[in-house]
């Protein structure tokens, strides 16, 4: 497959705000009241997903490819918020991220296949494997080490084997299906394409066999887990890509980019401190977390700047960015309008 | 008596900003990687048209606490009767301000037009009631009538429109339309009839307006000269037993800090083109008067600063009015505070980019305003003393 960039943008599960600290879009935290003298009509008309819906507008208005609605069990249920975005976009393609232990396999197929049918085949599932154990036993979820791999590898297993055979049957040791198989209108249709991470020799050899897109995030060693899923999937004898999720801060230059980074920086708490220098050599820049609840790293600069960090990347061999910015709608609108056109003859060859 | 604060829903695209005057949203520029509404996917148009964006700053405003949207019209914009038509299911509680001529359209047409609308959107129609700058542009729409009579014919569209609106059977002969046995039919004609924001500084405007505005809605001017302008327009609606309230107009370019403001300003100002410093066509006498409050030609962007944070450049970096308020947004705050302060009782506030800027102004300004407090002890108006009896 020709190298190309496609970039999602990430919808924000804990509301959305201007400023770091602040949550007040999606009505995650309250909004700053109008004075009393001035005409408000929002209260009861407006709910936390009129937002996020204006999210999944921008990010399909700005042309941008697609979006990933993270899995967050402190936050909005993910998906729930991707069939919404599905339903009022008409190009979007929309990953949810959830874990395996959420439903049945079968369950979360048959789910899945309704949303392919009301949306032409745009959903898309990131697995998340690997929870941090707390969070997973506060989701019910008991299960340690390598065998969350065996199960989530039987979970792919068995929403693949229902989606695609009628009369599957399977016998495995977290998930039995006896004479399953989806009908039609639910048969037929294109899986949800998997997007799934880590960098441990299980989650690499799960993705060898199950993955459709393989996500990075900036501070893991990108090269090295490329070369080493390649010569895996390559044994698999099935083609698997490369992404890498980033925060991003661009700007019409660099001093305007880093002067916000400092805004936001203060903002966030960093007044007393100074701003972290990013690495001179990977240029990549770790104070994402603080300023916007996202990943550590990412890059800061010019859309040029931020080009050419994308485009060491690509360089390497991932092809899809699944890039996070805040305010969501402002900086979708900017990432669409000022970074991807430079980016624009990569897409067309590839096309 | 609240404050209604609109915004303005652009209807010929949209810049990115100030500080180019290029256009990128919409099919006013060339469809290139980076437009959108229509934008490019994959090499190709994605199959959408500017009407995406419309929605996305209708409901951008909508949600970050403006009342409803001003629809401009003008021989290069997409309609705003269409606009408000393909808008109105998608959103809630946003009003449609839809400036237009009387003229264009046949009254009772666009009584129907306008009960439907009404229907659709649960009473959300809004009129701005415009009677043209002459010119060119005038010519363009096919009118020829001249400045004053415009006014009359003004005059004579909204007591048909009136006229019909509660049902019939309405006969009016006039100068410029006749109806016999007129009348909406029955549920149509059940509608609330829309608010009128009626525009124009001329004599024959004002004297108009003093029969029909709800709001009487100026562009801004120096607060003083806007001041006057109000009182004219009470005087001229108090002899006839009515009393209209004030909207104005207003540009804002507000940031966190004021040097922030005027940096982007200053972006902005570095592609002017010189030759435009100047120019006036056709007969506005709202248009001739903004240009008077600036001694032309200017050098540098800081002498269009009329006073404390009020700049007359606005229409040199975006097509429109020339006055707006460029400040922090503590600033930009007081001053609309400060036009409270001298009557209005509406505001029609824009920015550019028009999506983006509705989220700032909604949530940074708005929340700062301190109004009434200040109206009651104001000093500074010339008009408290006549504002009670409002
Ligand atoms: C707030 C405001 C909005 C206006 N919007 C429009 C418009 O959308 N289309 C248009 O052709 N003229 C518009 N105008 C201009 C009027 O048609 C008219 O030219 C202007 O008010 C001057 O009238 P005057 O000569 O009575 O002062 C607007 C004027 C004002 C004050």
């Amino acid at each position: 497959m020709a190298a190309y960039p496609d970039f999602l943008v990430t919808v924000p599960t804990q509301g959305d705000g201007r400023d770091p600290l602040r949550r007040d879009r999606g009505e995650w935290r309250p909004r700053r009241p109008l004075p009393p003298f001035v005409t408000d009509l929002r209260p009861g008309a407006f709910g936390p997903f009129d937002h996020l819906a204006q999210i999944g507008r921008a990010a399909e208005t700005a042309a941008i490819g697609g979006a990933l609605v993270p899995f967050d069990p402190a936050g909005e249920e993910s998906l729930v918020v991707a069939a919404g975005l599905l339903r009022q976009s008409r190009h979007l393609r929309v990953v949810a991220g959830f874990h395996p232990g959420v439903a049945a396999p079968v369950y979360a197929a048959k789910f899945s296949a309704s949303l392919q049918r009301f949306t032409d085949n745009r959903l898309g599932w990131q697995l998340d494997v690997d929870l941090d154990p707390a969070v997973a036993r506060s989701q019910g979820d008991f299960l340690r080490g390598a065998d969350r791999y065996a199960r989530a590898e039987e979970f792919l297993t068995v929403a693949k084997g229902v989606w695609h055979e009628e009369g599957y049957t399977y016998e495995g040791r977290f998930y039995q299906v006896l004479a399953g198989g989806f009908q039609a209108p639910n048969s037929g249709l294109p899986f949800p394409r998997v997007y799934l991470t880590g960098t441990s020799p299980e989650a690499l050899a799960l993705s060898a066999r199950h993955a459709d897109v393989h996500l990075f995030t900036a501070d893991q060693d990108v090269e090295t887990g490329v070369g080493e899923l390649a010569a895996q999937s390559a044994r698999e004898g099935r083609p698997v890509e490369y992404g890498l999720r980033l925060p991003v801060l661009a700007r019409d230059d660099d001093d305007e980019a880093w002067a916000e980074a400092r805004r936001l920086w203060d903002l966030a708490g960093g007044a007393g401190e100074g701003l972290p220098d990013p690495d001179p050599r990977t240029r990549l820049w770790g104070g994402f977390d603080r300023i916007a609840g996202s990943g550590p790293f990412g890059l800061v600069g010019s859309y040029e700047t931020v080009a050419a960090g994308l485009r060491g990347y690509l360089d390497r061999g991932v092809t899809s960015f699944v890039l996070d910015a805040r305010p969501h709608i402002e900086e979708t609108y900017r990432l669409g309008e000022r970074l991807l056109p430079l980016f624009a003859k990569e897409i067309e060859h590839a096309h | 008596m609240p404050i209604d604060i609109y915004w303005r829903i652009g209807t010929h695209g949209d810049q990115q900003s100030l500080r180019r005057r290029v256009s990128s949203r919409g099919e006013w520029a060339p469809v290139v990687p980076g437009s959108l509404a229509p934008g490019v996917r994959n090499g190709r148009r994605d199959g959408y048209s500017y009407v995406e964006h419309m929605a996305d700053v209708a409901r951008a405003s909508e949600s970050s606490g403006f009342v409803g949207g001003l629809l401009p019209s003008f021989p290069f914009t997409d309609d705003p009767w269409a606009a408000a038509a393909a808008l109105a299911r998608e959103t809630t509680t946003y009003r449609f301000m839809i400036a237009y001529q009387p003229g264009f359209l046949h009254p009772v047409q666009a009584a129907r037009m306008s009960a439907s609308l009404q229907r659709a959107t649960g009473g959300r129609v809004v009129y701005n009631i415009i009677s043209g700058g002459g010119g060119p542009a005038q010519l363009w729409w096919g009118d020829r009538v001249d400045h004053d009579d415009r006014y009359a014919r003004t005059s004579e569209f909204l007591d048909v429109l009136k006229g019909v609106w509660s049902g019939g059977p309405f006969d009016y002969q006039g100068r410029f339309y006749q109806v016999e046995g007129a009348g909406l039919p029955e549920p149509l004609a059940r509608q609330p009839f829309p608010e009128i924001y009626f525009s124009g500084s001329s004599k024959a405007a004002i004297e108009a307006a003093g029969r029909h505005a709800d709001y009487y809605l100026s562009w801004l001017e120096p607060f003083p000269a806007l001041a006057a302008k109000f009182a004219q327009v009470r005087e001229h609606s108090t002899a006839i037993g009515r009393a209209p309230k004030f909207a104005v107009r207003v540009d804002v370019l507000a940031r966190e800090t004021e040097q922030a403001a005027w940096d982007e300003i200053r972006r902005g100002w570095a592609h002017v083109d010189p030759a435009a410093l100047r120019g006036a066509d056709g007969d506005s006498v709202g248009w001739l008067r903004s240009q008077s409050f600036v001694s032309w030609p200017v050098r540098d962007y800081r002498e269009l600063e009329v006073s404390p944070n009020v700049w007359g450049g606005f229409h040199l970096l975006r097509g429109g009015p020339a006055f707006g308020l460029v400040g922090s947004y503590q600033q930009v705050a007081e001053r609309l505070d400060e036009l409270i302060g001298i009557g209005v009782d509406a505001f029609i506030l824009a920015g550019v980019p028009h999506l983006e800027e509705a989220y700032r102004v909604g949530e940074e300004v708005l929340p700062l305003l301190r109004g009434h407090e200040i109206r009651r002890h104001s000093s500074l108006s010339p008009i408290s003393a006549t504002k009670g009896s409002i």
